[in-house]
């Protein structure tokens, strides 16, 4: 394609715009490394884009730019924070721009810039003072492309926050669907114990609860107000699942989170780990619950836990040897 | 203009960053009624589950390889979901060459049964990943700075000179710097954080003065003072994210460049009553720590290894790490969660739970090692080497053994793992793993700087290990690399002492 034949070279709508041409730094006579041969129309696109962001101009012309440099490269990160600017501006129907993108987010699985650009518009309350109805039926399409999908789990959680939907029964299900599916989906063990035990309205940041407070790191997690009757549900919930698949670190580092939150220790689980270690026949379920009883024991310092931890450094996770020695050494000092 | 594709060598591996294309919903929904179906039936022996598998089941293990790295785990739960047919299938991929036995594996083996590090392989490969990419590559387009890192950063660790390309590293970085501060992924991009980091270690990697002096650093701090957040944190980019990256990179530029520790008089961060770039910022952190004991992206969110690397490595930027990692992070859980990282028989890194090891979480993964065990040996008493120290709390010799054995593509590059293509991303992080397994970090009581700022993070030395401790060749030996500026110590040093001998107007 030479110069000027292009489709914006061509076009009138765009003869006021002078393109600013690519400066890959060739000019200082040293070849720039990781160059790109770039396709003549995505040169010609971002050249464009140069130009009109240079102005910032809020433009309908600009807007489909963007649309055609995100279908060319929608890594561009560049053009999706130039879109949502763009699209303030000129007051555009939000919904629609969540229906494009729709199908723009199914098509590039791995794309995060997707899944700010939805949350800036999420975020405005003016467009969106509630939750639109589609919004998690959209969600979990995207999870039934990848259940473990990290940006849209990060999505999920910031909507949760924004629109206080801890309560919202349609969030439990999804998960709780989610996990049934797969008991080993850690993501959605995750979110579940933010639904449950993450801050609420009146802290002012997500995370674990008091974490970044003037309290000491080892309070983190625990709750000053503590529901017994949900600790308990969560507790039973965990212990169902961990009975359709012992050796399934989710659930029982979810049953950890869960007692951790209540105030309450390991130690109350001895007996439901101590199922899955027979240690008269030798027969050992699952690791965790190796582990588990070598904490209860750890308590005490007593030999028990170096019996457990020598258990799994030698037999059930010896890949994590000098782990389990650093444990053994702690127990006995 | 570009140059034109054809004029210099083009690159060896066109479209390895396309990943195989994603399932159509309609396969998709025919999968899970398979996995469904599945669930009612009993999980296949790992050992059965191919013909190439029996095969190489029956087929013994060279006789150097122990078993746990050659058989399945103990308990195996009969439950089949996603999540395990993923597992077994990487099982069933990595075995063959855990034992040594790949048609697709180069050798010669040593006498623990592992690979040599196919030096020259990798080496072309790298010179290769800075030279020409074909037009399949745009979506490459943004990521420029970072492909000039992990090609320079690949090469150093394989002891390359690479102040060879100086000229070429400034001609291409000088583009992509804003005149409102920091570098963008490309010409007329707008800055962002990982790109202006990786811009930064590049021209740290080349040195020289023409190299430093290219930044612009008044602009620089007005930029990340408007990309500090009311909640202590950073935003990649302004009208971006904000996330541990951020942080991170942030705090690499801040020490790097010996930039001001006030925020700019126009930050809007002032008025949630932050004085400096740095406050707040360890307390972000400790919100990024999951009740799993690992690190999240953001606040609340799944505990990941690429972002705990990046919140550790921040924490020891911003004071030692025997205080701020010790404040902020709850670290018995931290350590359990980081130690359930490594799998066997992989002897690889997974980032989260139960997810698939992957060669680039060598370096992730591996390098909060060295930050946690100098956190817990505590304050550096001399200026050699610690006489007590936890020692190591993983296993080099498994991740050893995934490297070398899983993760080197037979004609060159390293990989996430078998079956995988190579790419640089993973080939400069897993030869970073690979160096950090080489060599013992530790800090010492003495650093070059001298504004005492961050000088803790410009304290940190390191030994190989001992022949004895190893199962890999000494002709398999890397560059050591500074554990927290991902560069070699010197490098991060003599950036560190230009920038204090250069006066900063504010």
């Amino acid at each position: 394609m030479a110069e000027g034949q292009g489709k914006y070279a061509s076009d009138p709508e765009w003869k006021s715009i002078t393109p600013i041409q690519l400066d890959d730094g060739s000019d200082s006579g040293a070849m720039p490394l990781a160059c790109i041969a770039y396709p003549a129309e995505y040169l010609e696109a971002t050249s464009y884009l140069r130009a009109v962001m240079a102005a910032n101009e809020m433009s309908e012309r600009a807007l489909r730019l963007t649309e055609d440099v995100i279908s060319l490269n929608p890594a561009h990160y560049t053009v999706w924070i130039y879109r949502a600017k763009i699209l303030f501006a000129l007051e555009k129907d939000l919904l629609e721009e969540l229906e494009w993108l729709n199908g723009v987010s199914l098509k590039y699985l791995k794309n995060y810039q997707i899944w700010h650009h939805r949350q800036v518009l999420m975020a405005s309350r003016a467009h969106f003072p509630t939750i639109p109805t589609k919004e998690l039926d959209f969600l979990m399409e995207m999870f039934a492309q990848d259940s473990k999908n990290y940006h849209v789990w990060t999505y999920r959680h910031w909507l949760i926050r924004h629109f206080q939907l801890w309560d919202l029964p349609r969030e439990l299900e999804d998960v709780e669907s989610l996990i049934k599916a797969d008991v080993r989906n850690n993501s959605a063990w995750n979110h579940r114990y933010m639904l449950r035990f993450g801050p609420r309205e009146d802290a002012p940041a997500a995370g674990m609860v008091n974490a970044g407070s003037a309290m000491s790191a080892d309070e983190k997690g625990i709750l000053t107000v503590v529901d017994e009757d949900l600790v308990d549900g969560e507790l039973e919930f965990a212990k169902a699942q961990i009975l359709r698949a012992p050796e399934n670190r989710s659930a029982w580092w979810y049953a950890r989170g869960v007692l951790r939150a209540g105030g309450r220790g390991v130690g109350e689980w001895e007996g439901f780990a101590g199922k899955f270690v027979d240690m008269d026949s030798g027969e050992v379920r699952s690791s965790h619950a190796v582990e588990w009883l070598a904490d209860v024991y750890a308590l005490e310092k007593g030999e028990k836990a170096v019996e457990m931890f020598t258990l799994l450094k030698e037999k059930y996770d010896p890949i994590r040897k000098n782990y389990w020695d650093y444990r053994i050494q702690q127990v006995v000092v | 203009m570009p140059t034109v594709a054809g004029k210099r060598r083009n690159v060896r591996f066109p479209f390895a960053h396309l990943k195989t294309a994603p399932l159509t919903t309609a396969q998709k929904s025919q999968k899970q009624t398979q996995n469904q179906k599945q669930n009612q039936e009993k999980r296949p022996d790992i050992r059965s589950t191919s013909t190439q598998g029996r095969k190489m089941a029956s087929q013994a293990a060279h006789p150097g390889t122990p078993a746990l790295f050659t058989q399945p785990p103990p308990i195996r739960d009969p439950l089949v979901t996603e999540t395990t047919d993923l597992q077994d299938a990487t099982l069933s991929k990595c075995l063959p060459f855990l034992k040594g036995i790949s048609d697709l594996q180069k050798g010669p083996f040593n006498p623990c049964g592992v690979p040599a590090l196919q030096r020259d392989d990798h080496v072309e490969y790298l010179y290769d990943s800075l030279e020409d990419y074909p037009a399949g590559f745009v979506a490459m387009d943004s990521s420029r700075p970072w492909m000039i890192y992990w090609g320079l950063a690949g090469l150093t660790l394989l002891g390359e000179d690479v102040s060879r390309v100086h000229q070429r590293v400034i001609a291409s970085i000088r583009p992509m710097q804003n005149p409102t501060g920091g570098f963008g992924g490309g010409h007329g991009q707008i800055s962002h954080l990982a790109s202006s980091y990786a811009a930064v270690l590049s021209l740290a990697m080349v040195g020289g003065a023409d190299a430093f002096a290219l930044v612009d650093r008044q602009t620089m701090w007005q930029w990340l003072g408007r990309l500090k957040q009311a909640d202590g944190g950073f935003r990649v980019c302004e009208g971006g994210e904000e996330d541990v990256r951020g942080a991170y990179c942030a705090s690499v530029i801040i020490s790097l460049l010996n930039l001001p520790l006030g925020l700019p008089p126009t930050s809007e961060a002032r008025l949630a009553g932050f004085d400096n770039l740095t406050d707040g910022l360890g307390e972000y952190l400790s919100r990024c720590q999951s009740f799993e004991g690992g690190i999240s992206g953001s606040p609340g969110v799944e505990a990941h290894g690429a972002y705990a690397f990046c919140a550790l490595a921040c924490l020891s930027i911003l004071g030692p790490p025997e205080k701020t990692i010790a404040k902020h992070m709850n670290l018995p859980l931290l350590l359990s969660w980081l130690s359930a990282r490594q799998y066997a028989p992989e002897g690889g890194f997974s980032g989260r739970t139960n997810k698939l090891v992957d060669g680039c979480y060598s370096h992730w993964v591996g390098g909060c090692w060295p930050l946690l065990q100098s956190a817990l040996d505590g304050k550096p008493q001399s200026a050699s080497a610690p006489s007590m120290t936890v020692g190591s709390l993983f296993s080099r010799e498994g991740l050893d053994r995934y490297i070398l054995a899983c993760c080197q593509h037979p004609q060159g590059g390293l990989r996430d793992k078998p079956g995988k293509h190579a790419d640089a991303y993973h080939t400069c992080y897993v030869l970073t793993g690979l160096s950090a397994t080489q060599h013992h970090h530790y800090r010492t009581d003495s650093s070059p700087c001298a504004n005492k700022n961050f000088s803790s993070a410009f304290s940190w030395q390191s030994k190989p290990t001992g022949a004895e401790e190893n199962v890999f060749e000494k002709s398999d030996r890397l560059t050591a690399f500074h554990p927290i500026y991902v560069i070699p110590h010197q490098a991060a040093e003599k950036m560190r002492l230009w920038y204090e001998a250069e006066p900063f107007a504010t």
